[in-house]
């Protein structure tokens, strides 16, 4: 049975990337553009998971994920962060907040879909 | 991937990188300018930090790992560990170059390119005080992805809130409890819902299918206009209002602001300046001024190269400026903005300005002028040969602006979607071009002509107006000048070109000649091209109409006279014409332009420009000319009122005593004085306070030309003759009649 993925990025090309990929694993797939975005779409929508850039304008991977945190409806959600090298110190940030995992850029579709199946398993 | 996912997401990679490297140029110079501030940085951060992430993840190794190395020294920079300085943003700006670079092959290849960007990459990890990056694909040791709390992380269990001393110091006060609907409320529908990308080939089919429809809509129109069924006439009525909003909207679509134009320019005025040790600041008005795409993209190449132009000639060295008493800080401003159904760009700097002396200088070198024609030019015409094929008035053309482009091709590609481009200047005040263009090129405005039974469209964009002659006028309004027609228009001579003959349709209705007497109606159409005017004459006036512009296949596409096609409502074709290209190759502007110059350069006395001329006879000197500024007024007497004071005749005119002159029995070689009319004709001439009147028989016109004097001794009261109307005409020399005839006028005031 498909879950519904929430999909946040500023790059069109990265939220194509993972949209393709797990629709392509049977998912229902939204997508969000930055933070203040997301929180617009899981107003009218429900997700079962939740990926998220770190760096976007408006609000942030990290602000995003504590809000979830602090909202009934998502609190339990599985948030994974998408980050990169350079910035490992938003891996620790994004734990703190309380998200569910991390996934380095650039990773390969069977990376995602590899984490994808830890955190939803069907 | 699969191959069509992977082009796809390079092509919104391209899109998506290169709208983003534009703004980081802008926000690199901002920062420069000192305007930046923390959101700046972030700005900068992430537009790099999203193109490394996005190449990364579709296998674009090599912009990803360029991007990598800008990305950790901007991550420095927003952090405050590095501070911005003119050496390290002008890096940067290379840096995007490089990235621009990269991408562009991308977009032309497939592949991501060859070139070496070590050197800039190394100078990036110089300024970056010595930290090397690291390596983007370093696998780290907890590998590519995990969960935090293990692996067996048991799904529902909220995550610990491991809240550790550091991140509880970290201000995230900004997220206070229940904030999740605030955000909603405060953001509303974001942007990605209510804005699409389309595809542009997809909006240039639904324009293309628009402009079907209007035609199928006129066409219906115009069959409905006879009938007199009700329910029709109501539905074609609706259908038209429809087609017209429809159109309307799909134009919109196509509207870009030019400040996407522009965004470029702030960049290339600095690094120009910058090149050459200049100052410049750059003022941008009217941004959002909305054009058509096919418009914006015609005017992107002649606008950056009249910037470049600026920059590099216009605007002086900061101690040249500061010698002349101006700022050392150049002002170059770009103004846009909508008049009249027309867009207007103007491009103003506070320059040293064209120097007219140098102008004509190299106009000779060049031998696109003589000697003479040089000096009698005015400015206006002098600026207007910057124009002019191959020309440059740098000595040594620099490699910035020079690159063999000249003003000529600017002005070119201007006049070739309908615009045109003038400029003014003033030595040491600066510079102004000012471009006129149309706001689309899709469905204009035309008047619609038929000549030899075809019909054919005029843009509106080129008419000034319509003269119609009648009757007598028909015959006579003509005129031949050179062996060319003209008609006179309000004292302005116009060159008229014969639709029937130039396109040899058959059928013309005046095939016969311009001065064929006793024939119908002349319909002249006054239009300018290239800053001249001309009529041309043509059997029938029909209409204005909104037309859909067709190009013309490639076989007819080397005809200079036709601008395209369209069709009418009637299902026929009607073509478009070339207003420039008409001229030119009926030889009017130029032909109009030699004339001036011949008149000009047999003068012997050198009248600086055109002159005002009151034509009128006397006597048996049938024509006569004076400047008309040396004529107060022309006044009627009743021969009646004539006195005499002494043997001279006076009237009493506006409380004074005003003596006459007759001018038939002045001249030599008159007999008798015009005694039989009445009331006489008179022309006032005043100078300091006191009048005289010229007694003439007829004014005949007022003419305004300029004027080819050929002086002839021994004849008194004429300075010389010329050619005035095609004919010889007499100048009058007022001051030596007025002195023989009344030697007091020019003693002091006399006591009465």
């Amino acid at each position: 049975m498909g879950k519904t993925v929430l999909t946040v990025d500023d790059a069109s090309t990265m939220r194509k990337m993972v949209s393709f990929t797990l629709r392509g694993a049977g998912h229902d797939v939204l997508e969000a553009a930055d933070g203040a975005d997301a929180l617009a779409v899981l107003r009218t929508r429900a997700a079962d998971l939740i990926i998220t850039d770190i760096n976007m304008p408006n609000m942030d991977g990290i602000e995003l994920t504590r809000r979830l945190r602090a909202s009934t409806s998502y609190s339990r959600t599985p948030i994974l962060l998408l980050t990169t090298e350079s910035d490992p110190g938003k891996k620790a940030e994004g734990r703190a907040a309380g998200a569910t995992g991390w996934i380095v850029k650039p990773f390969n579709q069977a990376q995602l879909l590899a984490i994808v199946a830890k955190v939803l398993p069907a | 991937m699969n191959d069509n996912l992977q082009q796809q997401l390079i092509k919104d990679l391209l899109v998506e990188s290169f709208d983003a490297l534009d703004r980081f140029d802008r926000e690199m110079l901002a920062l420069e300018k000192g305007e930046g501030n923390a959101d700046t940085l972030n700005i900068i951060f992430r537009i790099i930090h999203t193109i490394k992430g996005s190449s990364g993840c579709i296998g674009l190794g090599k912009v990803e790992s360029v991007a990598h190395v800008g990305e950790s020294l901007l991550s420095l920079l927003r952090d405050g560990k590095l501070k911005a300085n003119p050496p390290l943003i002008t890096a940067l700006l290379e840096y995007s170059d490089a990235l621009k670079a990269m991408l562009r092959h991308l977009e032309e290849t497939g592949e991501q390119g060859k070139e070496d960007y070590t050197a800039l990459l190394q100078k990036l990890q110089v300024l970056q005080t010595g930290e090397p990056p690291t390596a983007p694909m370093a696998a780290e040791s907890e590998g590519v992805y995990g969960l935090f709390e293990g692996p067996e992380t048991p799904i529902g269990i909220p995550a610990a809130p491991a809240v550790s001393a550091a991140v509880a110091a970290a201000p995230s006060a900004t997220a206070p409890k229940g904030a999740e609907s605030d955000a909603v409320i405060r953001h509303g529908p974001s942007v990605s819902d209510t804005a699409i990308r389309v595809d542009v080939t997809q909006l240039d089919r639904l324009m293309n299918l628009v402009g079907e429809l209007v035609l199928a809509r006129n066409q219906i129109v115009q069959y409905t206009a006879e009938s007199k069924e009700p329910t029709l006439l109501n539905a074609a009525q609706r259908l038209n209002l429809i087609t017209t909003e429809l159109q309307e909207g799909v134009m919109k679509t196509r509207m870009q602001p030019i400040g996407n134009v522009w965004a470029k320019f702030p960049r290339i005025v600095r690094d120009l300046a910058r090149e050459l040790g200049k100052q410049v600041q750059l003022v941008m008005e009217g941004n959002e001024t909305e054009l058509d795409r096919t418009i914006i993209e015609a005017i992107k190449d002649p606008l950056t190269h009249i910037v470049r132009n600026s920059v590099d000639h216009g605007i002086e060295l900061p101690a040249g400026r500061r010698e002349t008493g101006k700022a050392e800080k150049g002002l170059l401003i770009l103004r846009a903005f909508h008049e009249g159904g027309q867009v207007n760009i103007e491009i103003i700097d506070d320059g040293r300005g064209i120097d007219v002396a140098k102008v004509k200088e190299k106009a000779l070198q060049r031998g696109l002028v003589s000697a003479d024609q040089a000096m009698r030019m005015s400015n206006h015409e002098a600026f207007a040969m910057i124009f002019l094929p191959g020309f440059s008035t740098v000595e040594q053309v620099t490699n910035l602006s020079g690159r063999g482009v000249g003003m000529d091709v600017v002005k070119t590609n201007i006049e070739k979607i309908g615009g045109s481009v003038d400029v003014l200047s003033e030595a040491g005040q600066g510079t102004t071009l000012k471009i006129k263009i149309p706001l689309t090129l899709a469905i204009i405005p035309a008047l619609i002509v038929t000549s030899g039974g075809e019909r054919f469209a005029i843009p509106q964009v080129s008419l000034l107006e319509l003269v119609r002659l009648e009757g007598e006028q028909a015959g006579q309004g003509i005129e031949m000048l050179y062996g060319a027609p003209v008609y006179r228009l309000r004292g302005q001579l116009l060159s008229l070109i014969h639709l029937n003959r130039e396109l040899k349709l058959e059928g013309g209705r005046r095939g016969a000649g311009a001065a064929g007497a006793g024939e119908a109606a002349v319909n002249i159409v006054v239009l300018h091209a290239d800053g001249r005017q001309f009529g041309l004459v043509v059997d029938e006036i029909n209409d204005t109409e909104e037309i859909v512009v067709k190009p013309l296949g490639k076989q007819l596409k080397s005809l200079s006279c036709f601008a395209g096609a369209t069709i009418m409502g009637d299902g026929k074709v009607a073509l478009i014409l070339d207003v420039l290209g008409l001229a030119q190759r009926a030889k009017v502007i130029a032909e109009v332009r030699d004339h001036t110059l011949r008149e000009k350069t047999e003068t012997v006395e050198r009248a600086d420009d055109r002159k005002t001329l009151l034509l009128f006879n006397a006597g048996q000197n049938s024509r006569l000319a004076i400047p008309l500024s040396m004529v107060a007024r022309l006044e009627e007497f009743p021969r009646s009122r004539v006195e005499y004071s002494g043997d001279q005749e006076v009237v009493q005119y506006r409380g004074q005593i005003l003596p006459l002159i007759d001018l038939a029995k002045f001249l030599p070689h008159d007999g008798e004085a015009q005694a039989d009319s009445d009331p006489m004709q008179v022309v006032v001439y005043s100078e300091q306070g006191r009048s005289v009147g010229l007694v003439v028989g007829k004014i005949n016109d007022i003419v305004h030309q300029s004027v080819t004097v050929n002086r002839q001794a021994g004849r008194d009261g004429i300075l010389g003759s010329a050619v005035i109307q095609d004919r010889v005409t007499d100048l009058l020399d007022v001051a030596g009649i007025i002195r023989a005839a009344d030697p007091s006028f020019y003693a002091e005031t006399k006591n009465l």
